[in-house]
């Protein structure tokens, strides 16, 4: 088997991995290339025993996915005896066994550096993109940080006003109605005498 | 003055002294409006004078009621008067100044912030009685507000639902230190949520606290019980969801079923 560094899978955009896909294998050097057909993903669905939906689920899993994931399958990569004809097998790992997803016939892509490039390509317009994206989001929750504290600041204004109002017009009631209570206190006295008399 | 004519005779052999007018109505024009209603103008008060009418309060106003000699009166009372064409009673917001006589009149009839014993009072009325107020020096005690808001059944209102919790919230890194306060957790608004809604809220955990709030980071959580156990008022630690949940609701929800 040859050292495999670089996996490139493509598919139509927009349509989903279960429509058929290509797979690229490049060493940096040289290129090989294959496609997985709908039908085909179907039959390894049938082999596997697994409901298609979840095969093709597994799939997206097996090469689609992040560094963490990856360590969970294993792919082998090797020469058919046809000398032409190279085979790309992926597996799923278990514990102590393995069982195998699927496979996918390469041959060797003409003008390799054609297909490095374009990867390289790729990769730095993902990289711009994300750059931008995050440097969008940055300044985004700066924005939004900066309206949060205001609005903190602001709300406080109010709640403080709110508790000034409260406390001058509780202060101001209390003070007419013990004005009020002390009459009657007053009065209450003056009926006492009346009655006492 | 003599050659006025006479519109009403109100103020009849009453005499007057206009110490100054308003700004759109002068001295002059007043002492004219006195004179077609009948009544007499002096321009220094003296023993048979009614009262002085005053437009804006200078050192002369400040003389005159330092010597509480006459009563002192607000121009709009005179206004009033000539408008109406009709003698109005003094009301407390027309006096600037009350003579003994007067004051002593006035007792029987208002409390000393112009409320009448007798006759109801409208909104408009107390607003008055309350501007005429000087502003009160000391902040009243939560507890007096909690007690009057009891008293009286407002303490179903939304807005004072946490009236009687003293409440510490956990957003500082070290327990009752001010100075250690994280900023930018959701905390930052339940403490302003609670005070809109009535509560008292310290920095400090001390044995009035009834409450800690706690948020999402819930690492202080065994400091805080081991704390408790040397307070006699034992705190209760509630999520900060008691505080929303209550909130949504417009009254205290069950604080049992957010205890920590």
């Amino acid at each position: 088997s040859l050292p495999c560094t670089k996996l490139k899978r493509a598919w139509e955009k927009d349509q989903d991995l279960g429509s058929g896909f290509t797979v690229t294998i490049c060493n940096g050097e040289q290129a090989w290339s294959g496609r997985v057909s709908d039908n085909q993903m179907t039959m390894e669905a049938k082999e596997a025993e697994m409901d298609r939906e979840k095969y093709v689920d597994e799939l997206r899993q097996a090469l689609t996915t992040g560094e963490e994931r990856v360590k969970n399958y294993s792919f082998d990569f090797f020469k058919d005896n046809d000398e032409e004809v190279f085979h790309f097998s992926y597996e799923k790992l278990l514990q102590d066994i393995s069982f195998k997803l699927g496979s996918v016939e390469l041959r060797k892509v003409l003008d390799s550096a054609e297909v490095i490039k374009e990867l390289i390509n790729y990769v730095l317009h993902c990289n711009a993109e994300l750059r931008d994206k995050n440097e969008h989001l940055q300044q985004e929750n700066k924005r939004l940080s900066c309206d949060r504290n205001y609005s903190l600041k602001e709300l406080e204004k109010y709640i403080k006003a709110k508790e000034d109002l409260e406390q001058d017009l509780y202060s101001r009631f209390i003070l007419v109605l013990n004005e009020k209570k002390a009459k009657i206190r007053n009065l209450q006295e003056k009926l006492k005498c009346v009655d006492e008399q | 003055l003599s050659h006025v004519d006479k519109v009403s005779s109100i103020f009849e052999d009453v005499e007057f002294c206009v110490l100054n007018g308003l700004h759109d109505h002068p001295k002059a024009e007043l002492e004219m409006g006195i004179a077609e209603c009948g009544g007499l103008v002096v321009q220094n008060p003296g023993p048979d004078t009614y009262c002085v009418i005053v437009g804006t309060i200078n050192v002369r106003v400040k003389n005159l009621v330092a010597a509480n000699e006459h009563d002192v009166v607000k121009a709009d009372w005179l206004l009033e008067c000539l408008q109406k064409k009709h003698f109005i009673p003094w009301q407390p917001q027309y006096m600037i100044h009350m003579s003994p006589s007067t004051e002593e009149h006035f007792a029987q009839e208002y409390d000393c912030y112009g409320d009448s014993y007798y006759a109801d009072i409208d909104k408009s009325h107390l607003q008055e009685v309350f501007k005429r107020m000087s502003k009160p020096e000391q902040n009243l005690p939560s507890k007096t507000i909690a007690d009057l808001e009891q008293r009286y059944s407002w303490d179903i209102s939304p807005l004072s639902m946490f009236r009687h919790c003293i409440i510490y919230i956990d957003f500082y890194a070290r327990i009752g230190d001010s100075s250690t306060q994280i900023h930018g957790t959701s905390l930052d608004v339940r403490i302003l949520e609670l005070r809109f809604h009535g509560a008292q809220c310290v920095t400090n955990l001390n044995e009035s606290v009834s409450h800690v709030v706690v948020g999402k980071d819930l690492q202080h959580v065994s400091e805080l019980k081991s704390r408790r156990t040397a307070f006699k008022r034992k705190f209760k630690i509630v999520l900060e969801s008691w505080i929303t949940d209550s909130i949504k609701a417009g009254s205290l929800q069950d604080e049992r079923n957010y205890l920590l």
